[in-house]
């Protein structure tokens, strides 16, 4: 479904992704963990050609996403994303932030666009809250809407950019949930986090990210209790204890 | 035709040079007279004291409700009706002096409310007066958000000096005024006016840009 | 000196000062409204990526940024006529308040559009939405609620500059007050009343900037 080929990244000097090979399959579910800085929100952002690259492949659904000839509006919507700080539309409500883009990329009509969205909202169980703007919401309930946003455009892939990092903690579990529920669907998802609740309950795989490097893969299970180099151990020691 | 006004433009440029000089005097000064009075008013308008904010902010709004023209207008007809005389050099500086402060009082207050309380406490807290708790802990803080607005002030009130003209203050726009009633080019008469105003007030433009993009770091 | 205050005088050139005020409103509004387009148009060069916009445009506002109004209005006023081009003083009054305030209105809209955080964009990019309907659904709304209160803040800035053009011998509300002056020699009178009416508009205007900026800055909620 994804597929990246020898995919090198620089900002400036900085070598964000150093030699990249990824392959994705359909259904999969892939948590993507790492130090800050180690690229890997560069990585998915990559995936949608939220950044450039210098060298390499990045190929979704048989598309490559760095040529030239690529439709991107079409590669985008079939892919949703979710950012770290909502980013919801703040001067739109709730069922508007959700419609926009069917309406107006899919070009589905507002009554059936509207339908839509009131189910993904059901889905994401905020059912009470069309009507209302971001600012009124809780960082929780932002998410969740975000991610209606996301689903309203039937993607086939959805990319998670540390969808809990900016929330309290009584907030993270109904974001997981919401996602959670996504994974038995077999939407097929890419997930940075370092919530390893998350990633043991539902990842097919963990991937350990450090310096612009995939530096280790594995079944979750395998990688939290028995890491095979020691900058992972490392890392995993620094996210349980604190 | 016009190679023989700009000859005599060429001639008279001495005399554009004394307009721009007056013109940096009465700029200098004011901004000197209006960087000290703005900071006490907006020190003094960010205080406790109601009566003495009221009072501030009635001046201010004047200032900020009336055209600066007007003002000059006051300063220069009113003054001596009321048995103050004063030269049209000495009118013009008290009409910038006023609303130039009323400008800046509003600028530095509003730095200083920017400041959180907890800013003034600690310093309460250390035993610091007020005048330390100002001076040591508020104004240094404060300056971080006042310096840009400030200098683009600076600039305005330098093209504001340009008003003066209109009681026969012979700075730069006036020179121009002067001029262009012997030699009837005006393009090119008021080009030059403007490229020597362009002179003084550029570079505090740049500077101003450059604050801004600094201080919001 | 209050004592001395003459109202009756006040009161016999009642018509004139209220011609002076509408004169005032309408030169303010054209010029508003003209300035405005101006404004826009500047804007959308500065912010083009076409050389050939952008550069003429930063051009045409920095100079206008950096040189003061009244030359500007004399430079027009004694200009013109020497282009061959003789329109009344309140047209020539009339197009200095727009260039003037459009250099301005233009950087106000650029910071409105600037002050929209990327992360909007992002959100926009990531839905496929192309760049019309980024600018269209997303940044315009906001960049629009931005800019309103500092668009007040304009106006009131060109209401006061459009006394400038009094010294043209435009016949508005400060030409009123100078015409009062030469005729009786009142001038506390004249210029006094003259500010009662300018500070009238600018409570008014006031009043509005500050409640749309109570109203219309969206922020984004985290």
């Amino acid at each position: 479904m994804i597929e990246f080929k020898h995919v090198n990244k620089w900002f400036g000097k900085l070598h964000v992704l150093d030699d990249v090979n990824l392959e994705i399959d359909k259904g999969e579910v892939l948590v993507i963990c790492g130090p800050s800085g180690s690229g890997k929100s560069t990585l998915i952002r990559c995936i949608n050609r939220l950044e450039p690259i210098q060298e390499g492949e990045i190929v979704v659904d048989g598309v490559p996403v760095h040529d030239k000839a690529t439709n991107l509006t079409k590669l985008r919507a079939d892919i949703g994303f979710v950012f770290q700080q909502f980013h919801l539309y703040p001067h739109m409500t709730v069922l508007q932030n959700v419609m926009l883009a069917p309406v107006n990329v899919r070009k589905i009509p507002s009554d059936k666009a509207e339908e839509i969205a009131r189910e993904k909202l059901i889905q994401v169980g905020l059912t009470d809250k069309a009507g209302a703007y971001p600012a009124q919401l809780s960082g929780g309930q932002q998410q969740r809407v975000a991610i209606a946003r996301g689903l309203a455009m039937s993607p086939k892939i959805m990319l998670f950019d540390e969808p809990t990092s900016a929330l309290d903690p009584e907030m993270i579990g109904e974001v997981l949930d919401v996602m959670v529920n996504l994974v038995s669907e077999g939407m097929t998802m890419c997930v940075v986090t370092h919530e390893m609740g998350f990633a043991r309950k539902v990842a097919d795989r963990v991937l350990f990210m450090d310096m612009g490097k995939i530096v280790e893969t594995g079944k979750p299970d395998e990688f939290f209790d028995n890491p095979q180099t020691h900058r992972a151990a490392d890392f995993i020691s620094k996210i349980l204890t604190h | 035709m016009m190679a023989f006004y700009f000859s005599r433009l060429v001639e008279i440029f001495p005399f554009f040079l004394k307009g721009l000089w007056m013109t940096s005097q009465i700029a200098f000064i004011s901004l000197a007279t209006c960087t000290v009075l703005g900071f006490v008013l907006g020190i003094l308008r960010s205080g406790k004291n109601k009566l003495i904010r009221w009072i501030i902010g009635v001046y201010v709004s004047f200032v900020r409700g009336t055209p600066f023209v007007v003002q000059v207008f006051i300063v220069f007809f009113i003054l001596p009706e009321w048995g103050i005389q004063l030269k049209a050099f000495q009118a013009a500086l008290l009409a910038m002096a006023i609303m130039g402060s009323a400008f800046i009082c509003e600028i530095v207050a509003g730095g200083i409310n920017a400041i959180p309380k907890g800013q003034w406490e600690a310093g309460t807290a250390s035993g610091l007066s007020l005048v330390q708790q100002l001076r040591l802990v508020i104004v240094p803080q404060a300056m971080k958000v006042i310096l840009p607005p400030l200098v683009g002030q600076y600039v305005l009130l330098i093209k504001d000096t340009s008003v003066v003209s209109v009681i026969g203050v012979m700075e730069l726009t006036r020179v121009g005024w002067v001029t262009v009633v012997r030699i009837p080019e005006g393009l090119m008469v008021f080009s030059l006016v403007g490229i020597l105003y362009f002179v003084i007030s550029y570079p505090l433009i740049l500077l101003s840009n450059y604050l801004e993009r600094r201080m919001a770091v | 000196m209050l004592a001395d205050f003459n109202f009756r005088i006040i009161f016999e050139y009642l018509p004139l000062f209220l011609e002076g005020l509408r004169s005032t409103f309408f030169i303010s509004i054209v010029s508003i409204f003209l300035a405005l387009i101006t404004g826009i148009i500047a804007c959308a060069c500065r912010i083009s990526p076409f050389k050939l916009l952008k550069y003429p445009a930063i051009a045409y506002i920095e100079i206008i940024r950096s040189t003061p109004l009244l030359v500007q209005i004399y430079f027009l006023y004694f200009g013109l006529p020497t282009l061959g081009v003789r329109v009344p003083e309140i047209q020539t009054g009339i197009i200095a308040l727009m260039l003037n305030s459009g250099a301005y209105i233009a950087e106000i809209i650029r910071a409105g559009i600037t002050s929209v955080d990327d992360g909007q964009i992002e959100a926009g990019v990531s839905s496929g939405l192309n760049y019309l309907q980024r600018m269209r659904f997303i940044i315009l709304p906001q960049a629009i609620g931005a800019t309103v209160p500092p668009l007040l803040g304009q106006s009131i800035v060109l209401v006061k500059d459009s006394a400038l053009l009094s010294l043209i011998s435009v016949m508005e509300l400060t030409r009123v007050g100078q015409t009062m002056t030469s005729e009786r020699f009142m001038p506390a009178e004249a210029f006094f009343t003259v500010a009662f009416f300018y500070m009238c508009i600018y409570f008014c205007l006031k009043a509005l900037a500050d409640w749309s900026q109570k109203k219309l800055i969206f922020r984004e909620a985290y």
